[in-house]
């Protein structure tokens, strides 16, 4: 049993963080696409950072660094140059896997995975089974209810719900909704850095191409999924987790009877669930946003 | 016509800015900027048979991004050309395994059937979950990516694998040479042929029939073509199944043209290029076409790249992504500048 | 309570420009303190300009604001608000997924971090102080429009505010509504705050305000002037200015709400023609977009106009979304031209000679970013197969001569419907919508936002129609217009006709069915 939950909280945990992500950018109007591109950055960052400093806090300091020019430059095009956010956010995926695999050719001159030669923090002995698991997943359950609270217990947190769902209406008490999209952006580029770290620094240490595999794009589901609210995104991010977990438990239980190339796709199966299921209980996802741009009439 | 002049002006400005941030990009990883872009020039356009080797990787892209127009157009984020483009070249690659030994006469046109069937029956599941109860297209179809890829190596490693194959890459039993519509070098009569087809046929579509006019309406406002009583509901699976069809069409020209067969992962950047080539163009099927020679161009000169230049393939991506940041921004600035070039002949 | 100063906002010689619309032009004008100010004019007038401008949320192009005597730099409404400005919005500024607490908190000062019940119960009592019977815990979208109203005059008193600006607050309100806000009002001017009251009803001026400015065409064309020394016909020329002297005067008067209108309309024999549109005992489905009907009952006969009024949001839109077959009949019968058409689609029904006139011109009626002949031309579309072929140049052909017919003021077909003025857009619609095969119209607040040109345009374009012989349905919510174009009246309330009224129309029974009081 322990090796299950081990397995879900390992793969969980970048999801929530990039979860997180998604619901402040959500939550201040923004459809944020870009995480997939972001986490990607700060796992890249952390693993070539350890190998070329020796040091974890720095190398994470750095992604969340790069990470956070990377939501500013979202930002910039979103905000001022009014571009579709969806495209956008595409474009700037593109930019982190392909900028993630020049980095590695550069510095490496080849494209095989890069292995560092130390991992995220290990949260020690005194947990037992779970003992080999990162500070981040620990740190985890905190960092969501600090999200809740600065969310939906404080002034900025309604006056940022108030820039994504009615932008007139925060301009009429004085919010500058373009200034919240800013700080939005901007943390959630930090929790998409310790997503990708996690990802990559957490347990294996090992940094490879494209290695996020769409694992922002589900952290995006679950955004939807969760209604935009930081637990039931949190949740849905597991549930994500745990339907992957329930993929590799199944390859070992029937071995090749089920090939195990489509038990991998069973996350991406229960993505499109999670985001059909909540069309389906709260109406179509896309009437809270706008973001089509040039496509739709304002 | 002068606000297409405007619009192509704000095209290549964004572009430019895309291209400088890759110029910069470039340079911090230790690769010369300029020398960089004369590469890729060079590379895309300049070099012997260049353009042959262009319209080799720009005659599938065009068909595909023809596809994502019409989606898009409608008002339908339909991101999933890559995996329609997977699954049509899945079909096609069965239906020749199945009827190994017929004539080719018969076996290709049935391939194609089955590639184009295929491509439109990925889009269609997205299409129903959208129209049916709202669920976002764009997460769907991106899923759709990720199942589709994850197929391909199931099929390229399971049920269809070359046995004889070696390397890591694993890759389908070729296809016959009589199932095969060109040379690995991608350019015959066929695909030509077929790809002015899908163009006029796409352009007729778009501009000279209800539908077209109707999607487009219905893309840019849903609502206003509801209370005039149109049924968005069939508009919109038209959409869906005309975008997979061609991504799938695409999928069965690269299996049973330049490619022979199929292997894990192969072009994976067809179907994001194809969305920024009909972005590119403004959504127009003329402006397709020749965007599609320019991303062709690039495509070509992402094979040349590390052979040649020593550059990482990836220096591709990295353009087509800043392109695709910046494709649909918009800005005052840009407009005035626009419109001060436009000034001279236009009255009104 | 210290005595106000004499002057509390002076503004001097505003200009504020959207592109290349000047909205205001050299607006220089003083309120005095501790009085009910009315700012007048028709829709583009600047009215809305103005109050935003005060208010900080539009920066002038130039000029000078001082409140209180203290200078502020235009364009921030954190300075505003600190100054004691605050604007209470004509469509609300209320996010409608929060609540009414979260709602005042979001504006508020102090109290960053809470919890539900702390916030709850400090605003629950700002809320009974000034006797806004709302819940806190309340969520904004579940709310009336008059309780909206009353959360938003309670956020913009969650700080001092010594000057309160209220846009158009009456639009939204019935006659006894109206009433009841204008009671607020002074019980607020005794409290020493000064108000300024953006209105277009001259009756509504001359009961409320101490003075009246008017705004014509950006420019301030007088004010402010003591309220008492003014009388309606001097106002009313003030507001239509010189162009509107075509304007015959039964409809200037309606159009400036300068009389409690008593009109006998205009066909009050009795109509026996058969029956274009009947509802008999319509239930529709709940869907979130307003209430359902229940039980509604409305006949329509060809050649009279059928004015639907009532509070905003009481069903009207549900009605015309039945009668348009965008919402779920549940039961009853709906019959058009003596057809059963209770489950046929709206283009079954266009073809028996249906057409409609939408509530929001630019979301429902206009594709603003799509060229004017699309716009023009989807009807003739949908009235094909999907596949068939069109000729665009006939198309815009046929869109040029409609267009000549209806006078629309445009420069090519090929233009974006969104480039056009308000007036322009609604007469491109009518040019789509009233051609000779119509005979039932439906016409859904059809003069809304427009001035006072395009609104007696519109509703001549009705008579016309009417004279023709169609049916007209004619949803409104001011009722000095429905009482001078409608033939008969019937109310709604609570997704209810509760009353039905033939002319002469009087405003006080009417306004008061509105209230749901004869329900």
């Amino acid at each position: 049993m322990d090796d299950i939950v081990i397995a879900i909280l390992r793969s969980g945990t970048p999801l929530v963080y990039v979860a997180l992500a998604g619901v402040i950018a959500q939550r201040s109007g923004i459809w944020h696409l870009g995480l997939e591109g972001l986490m990607i950055t700060g796992a890249c960052a952390t693993i070539v950072g350890t190998v070329l400093t020796g040091s974890v806090g720095l190398s994470l300091l750095i992604a969340i660094l790069l990470c956070a020019l990377g939501s500013v430059l979202f930002w910039l095009v979103v905000e001022i140059l009014k571009a579709n956010q969806i495209i956008a956010g595409l474009g700037l995926t593109g930019l982190g896997l392909g900028g993630t695999s020049l980095a590695i050719q550069a510095i490496f001159g080849s494209q095989g995975a890069v292995s560092a030669p130390a991992g995220l923090p290990k949260i020690g002995a005194a947990f037992g089974a779970y003992g080999g698991l990162s500070v981040l997943v620990l740190a985890m359950p905190f960092i969501v209810f600090l999200t809740w609270v600065l969310l939906c217990r404080t002034r900025f947190g309604l006056r940022l719900a108030a820039s994504g769902e009615h932008p007139f209406a925060a301009r009429s008490v004085g919010a500058k909704p373009a200034v919240m999209r800013l700080v939005a952006l901007v943390i959630g580029g930090a929790f998409c850095a310790l997503a990708g770290a996690e990802l990559a620094a957490g347990s294996l240490q090992i940094f490879s191409q494209n290695m996020t595999a769409g694992r922002g794009f589900m952290g995006f589901a679950a955004v939807i999924f969760g209604a935009g609210h930081p637990i039931w995104a949190t949740f849905a991010a597991l549930f994500f987790a745990i339907v992957g977990a329930i993929g590799i438990r199944a390859q070992l239980v029937f071995g090749d009877r089920i090939p195990h190339d489509l038990l991998l796709g069973l996350p991406y199966i229960a993505t499109v669930f999670g985001i059909w299921l909540s069309a389906r209980l709260r109406g179509g996802a896309r009437g809270a946003t706008g973001g089509f741009g040039e496509l739709k009439d304002p | 016509m002068s606000a297409n002049f405007s619009a192509i002006i704000r095209a290549t400005v964004f572009i430019v800015i895309a291209l400088v941030l890759c110029g910069i990009i470039f340079e911090i990883a230790g690769y010369p900027g300029i020398q960089t872009f004369d590469a890729i020039i060079d590379g895309a356009f300049l070099r012997r048979n260049a353009l042959e080797h262009a319209l080799r990787w720009a005659l599938p892209l065009f068909i595909t991004a023809t596809g994502v127009v019409i989606s898009f157009r409608a008002g339908y984020f339909n991101i999933g050309a890559q995996g329609q483009f997977y699954v049509g070249a899945i079909c096609a690659a069965f239906v020749a395994e199945w009827l190994k030994g017929y004539p080719g006469a018969v076996v290709v046109p049935l391939c194609f059937v089955a590639g184009t069937a295929g491509g439109a029956l990925w889009a269609l599941w997205p299409g129903l979950l959208r129209l049916r109860s709202g669920a976002d297209e764009v997460i769907t179809t991106l899923m759709g990516n990720f199942l589709a890829g994850l197929l391909l190596v199931y099929v390229t490693a399971g049920p269809l694998k070359d046995p004889s194959g070696s390397g890591q890459q694993a890759s389908s039993r070729p296809l016959e040479a009589a199932y095969r519509i060109s040379t690995s070098n991608g350019v015959s009569p066929t695909i030509i042929g077929i790809a002015i087809f899908v163009g006029l046929a796409m352009w007729f579509l778009v501009n000279r029939t209800a539908f077209g006019v109707l999607s487009g309406l219905g893309g840019r406002n849903p609502t206003m073509v509801q209370w005039q009583g149109a049924s968005v509901w069939r508009i919109g699976l038209a959409s869906f199944l005309i975008s997979g069809a061609l991504a799938g069409l695409a999928g069965t020209i690269e299996l049973m043209g330049p490619n022979g067969r199929l292997a894990g992962g192969f072009l994976p950047a067809h179907g994001f290029t194809a969305v920024l080539i009909a972005l590119v163009a403004g959504l127009s099927i003329t402006g397709t076409a020749i965007a599609a020679f320019f991303f062709g161009g690039l495509a070509s000169a992402a094979l040349y790249l590390p052979v040649i230049a020593g550059l990482p393939s990836a220096a591709i991506d990295i353009i087509n992504a800043a392109i695709a940041l910046f494709i649909t921004a918009k800005s005052r600035f840009v407009d005035r500048l626009a419109n001060i070039w436009r000034r001279p002949w236009t009255t009104s | 309570m210290k005595e106000p100063p004499d002057v509390v906002l002076a503004c001097r010689n505003i200009y504020v420009t959207y592109g290349e619309v000047v909205a205001l032009d050299d607006v220089s004008i003083n309120f005095r303190g501790g009085m009910i100010h009315a700012v007048v004019g028709q829709n583009g007038a600047g009215k809305t300009t103005f109050a935003r401008t005060v208010a900080g949320l539009v920066r002038p192009a130039t000029g000078s604001l001082e409140i209180n005597g203290r200078p502020i730099p235009g364009g921030n409404v954190n300075d505003a608000r600190s100054a004691g400005v605050e604007l209470v919005h004509q469509s609300f500024a209320l996010p409608p997924s929060f609540t009414v607490a979260e709602a005042m908190q979001f504006g508020a000062d102090g109290g960053r971090l809470y919890t539900r019940a702390a916030l709850e119960r400090r605003w629950q009592a700002h809320l009974d102080a000034l006797d806004v019977k709302v819940r806190a815990g309340a969520q904004i979208r579940s709310l009336t429009v008059e309780q909206q109203q009353a959360v938003e005059i309670a956020r913009a008193l969650v700080t001092d505010a010594s000057l309160l600006i209220l846009d158009e607050p009456t639009a939204v309100l019935s006659p006894e509504g109206a009433d009841k806000l204008f009671e607020r009002i002074r019980r607020l001017k005794e409290r020493g705050v000064t108000i300024i009251l953006i209105l277009h009803k001259i009756r509504e001026v001359l009961a409320v305000s101490d003075t009246v400015s008017v705004l014509r065409g950006g420019q301030l064309i007088d004010g402010p002037l003591p309220a008492a020394d003014i009388d309606a016909e001097t106002l009313a020329s003030l507001i239509i200015g010189p162009s509107g002297r075509a304007i015959a005067e039964e409809d200037r008067n309606s159009l400036t709400g300068a009389t409690p209108p008593t009109t006998d309309g205009a066909a009050t024999t009795a109509v026996t023609s058969a029956p274009m549109l009947s509802l008999t005992n319509v239930t529709t489905l709940s869907d979130g977009d307003g209430p359902p009907l229940d039980s509604v009952d409305l006949t329509v006969h060809a050649g009279e106009i059928v004015g639907v009024a009532g509070v905003e949001g009481n069903g009207q839109r549900t009605l015309v979304r039945a009668i348009s077959a965008l919402a779920d009949v549940a039961s009853g019968t709906l019959e058009i031209d003596g057809h059963d058409m209770a489950d046929s689609s709206l283009l079954s029904r266009r073809a028996l000679g249906l057409r409609v006139i939408p509530f929001e011109r630019n979301v429902e009626g206009l594709s603003l970013t799509s060229p004017l002949w699309e716009n023009w031309s989807v009807g003739r579309l949908l009235s094909k197969p999907l596949h068939a072929a069109i000729r665009p140049d006939g198309l815009r052909r046929d869109c040029r001569a409609a267009f000549d017919d209806w006078d629309v003021r445009y420069s090519n077909v090929e233009q974006r419907a969104g480039s056009l003025s308000g007036g322009n857009a609604q007469k491109v619609i009518l040019s789509r919508e009233m051609d000779d095969a119509a005979r039932l119209i439906v016409a859904a607040q059809p003069t809304r936002g427009l001035d006072i040109g395009a609104t007696a345009f519109v509703w001549d374009a009705l008579r016309d129609a009417r004279q023709r012989g169609c049916g007209v349905v004619f949803v409104s919510s001011d009722l000095d217009e429905i009482f001078d174009v409608a033939d008969r009246v019937v109310v709604m309330f609570a997704g209810r006709v509760v009353a039905e009224f033939c002319a002469p129309f009087d405003l006080a029974t009417v306004g008061s069915a509105m209230t749901g009081a004869q329900a």
